[in-house]
């Protein structure tokens, strides 16, 4: 077995920021549903979109970017270094 | 009954059984049985567990709640889709790395073999179970308002279908019916909602505003409603819906259908698009149902419901926007859909009592792939009976708790089982087992006494335990027992277990020693 310790850490570095992401979007928007009902239920000015509606739409975008964040990243930094064990 | 629908349903039961028969073809081994071969390309296995997810309950139920409470809908889609990331983060590549067929595989890696793979496949049978009978049930009633049909011949059909594609031509055909499924849905929810918006001319605000006019609710349909009442059951909803579609064993069955991490990685990506995607469509199609049908006496009963029930939101919506042509290709596209689910979740449940039960707990001793692979088969025809039986017992149940049951034993037994053994060196069998078990103990009791079942199907006035939700409890439970258990476990197997930890993590990161793996 070869030293894999560079790897855990970019690893570490790639996915714990992307997790913390989706894990506090997500909670924040949970949040919101149980104590904050009536504000996400407020209308941009004069239109019936809601602020919910926008931020669940953005809570869609926000976790289709992170699976691509991770996926480019892993290309650039991850395989590399796997290869490099590997080789 | 609507002859378009009649037909391209039966051009579906052709083209899906020559696949079969196509499959069948190429199966001599467990691995063409299990994985296909694990030739499947990142995008394929990515349209195939978008499939996985796309079921007729979601496309027909989060579109009929959209329907009726509007942006509760969104809360849902939203919980099943944030699932996805943290499967790509924490589970997708390692699983590939670690596993063969099961996910008790990578549960077991460097665990004493048979209680953990008992333990596992309890966890999967369990999960398999519930959402099987719930699609079976749903399957039963959508064709009979749909097609016609007598309820339990409706259940004859699915189940008979379900065991001739999964038994001939296991993961080869189950992918591809589910492929092409996942095609078929995502191009007719795309047209009814390009349909109804364009009668907006694709402004958004207009779209909106005339919803809010029509709906008795009025503008409360663009905030939280009923759905979530406290913040407990908010929080314990989310972490049930989090962290289970990381513990479906139907899901997690389809990384091993790919060629390495890679194509595992890319799969998610693909999957989360599409599904993404697919749940921004429920939202309009709930919304455009909202202003079309919704004060359209054409599709109400007398007491001014809808005629069927609210799940039939999009099925009526369809027929508003498209005729009689859409109505009969989504009313084909919604059956084709069930049978391309309850496919998969018998593979995943056959597979668990095959390779896990039968193949490493009772005949471990005299290792026979051909034996297997028969086991397999066999298990495949019994859990298709067993679901028309549950399907045809449950018809007049309430079985609204039981995808919700199964997402909680997902997310409080198989999940932390996963999630520790990967990443957690101090774990060691005792305390999985029975951490474990414990766990899977705790979630159901807690459903029993719930709301849920104590007061909606035994009738009880008042829940013992006040949650609908069980998850925030079930897991932090889990996690507490297996990890204690495993920290005062001081037997030679923790020794054992503790040290296969090195190696086992090296070959989960690096995906070194896969090709050794998949011979053996």
């Amino acid at each position: 077995m070869k030293d894999i310790s560079n790897l855990i850490s970019i690893k570490k570095q790639i996915i714990l920021p992307l997790l913390f992401t989706i894990i506090f979007s997500y909670f924040l928007f949970i949040i919101f549903i149980a104590y904050f009902p009536e504000l996400l239920g407020k209308q941009l000015a004069n239109s019936s979109i809601s602020y919910g509606i926008i931020f669940g739409f953005l809570l869609i975008l926000i976790i289709f970017i992170v699976t691509l964040v991770y996926v480019f990243l892993s290309n650039k930094y991850i395989e590399p270094e796997i290869k490099k064990i590997a080789s | 009954m609507n002859t378009i629908a009649v037909s391209l349903f039966l051009l579906f039961v052709l083209v899906t059984l020559y696949i079969t028969y196509w499959a069948a073809k190429q199966i001599s081994s467990r691995d063409s049985f299990y994985t296909a071969g694990g030739n499947i390309s990142g995008f394929q296995n990515g349209l195939a567990i978008s499939g996985d997810f796309m079921s007729a309950a979601s496309f027909l139920g989060i579109s009929g709640l959209v329907f009726a409470t509007g942006f509760d809908g969104l809360i849902y889609s939203i919980g099943f889709l944030v699932g996805w990331p943290i499967v790509l983060l924490l589970i997708a590549e390692p699983l590939r790395n670690l596993g063969k067929y099961t996910f008790a595989d990578v549960a077991s890696y460097r665990l004493q073999q048979k209680p953990i793979r008992t333990l596992s496949a309890l966890g999967s049978l369990a999960t398999v179970s519930l959402y099987l009978i719930a699609q079976m049930v749903g399957a039963g009633k959508l064709i009979q308002i749909l097609f016609g049909l007598p309820y339990d011949l409706a259940v004859y059909i699915v189940g008979g279908l379900m065991i001739l594609y999964v038994t001939f031509g296991g993961m080869i055909a189950t992918t591809w019916v589910q492929i092409i499924k996942a095609v078929l849905l995502l191009f007719g929810a795309t047209v009814i909602s390009i349909l109804v918006l364009y009668q907006f001319n694709f402004n958004l605000n207009l779209f909106f505003s005339t919803a809010v006019n029509n709906h008795e609710l009025g503008s409360k349909i663009l905030n939280p409603g009923g759905l979530i009442k406290d913040p407990i059951s908010a929080i314990s909803l989310g972490l049930a819906l989090m962290f289970g579609t990381a513990g479906l064993p139907h899901i997690l069955m389809r990384f091993f259908t790919v060629k390495d991490s890679i194509q595992a990685r890319k799969s998610v990506v693909y999957a989360t698009g599409f599904i993404g995607y697919f749940y921004i469509l429920t939202f309009i199609i709930g919304f455009g149902a909202i202003i079309l049908i919704g004060s359209n006496t054409d599709y109400l009963n007398p007491e001014g419901g809808l005629i069927g029930n609210n799940n039939m939101a999009a099925i009526h919506l369809a027929h508003a926007v498209g005729g009689d042509v859409l109505l009969g290709f989504i009313s084909a596209v919604a059956f084709a859909t069930i049978l391309a689910v309850v496919s998969g979740l018998t593979l995943a449940g056959a597979s668990a009592i095959s390779h896990d039960i039968y193949a490493n707990v009772i005949n471990s001793s005299n290792k026979n792939e051909k034996k297997e692979l028969l086991v397999s088969r066999l298990a495949t025809i019994f859990l298709g009976i067993l679901a028309i039986f549950l399907g045809i017992i449950f018809e007049k149940q309430n079985i609204a708790f039981m995808v919700g049951l199964a997402f909680a034993i997902a997310a409080s037994t198989n999940f932390p089982i996963i999630f520790l053994s990967m990443f957690w060196k101090n774990l060691t069998t005792s305390g999985a087992f029975f951490g474990g078990l414990i766990g899977l103990l705790v979630t159901i009791a807690l459903v029993i006494l719930s709301p849920v079942i104590w007061v909606d199907v035994f009738n009880f006035s008042e829940a013992i335990f006040p949650y609908k939700y069980p998850a925030l409890f079930s897991m932090t439970t889990t996690f507490f027992f297996v990890i204690c258990i495993s920290l005062s476990d001081r037997s030679n197997q923790a020794i054992k277990d503790k040290k296969g930890f090195q190696e086992q993590f090296y070959r989960s990161i690096t995906g070194i020693g896969i090709e050794e793996g998949k011979k053996h």
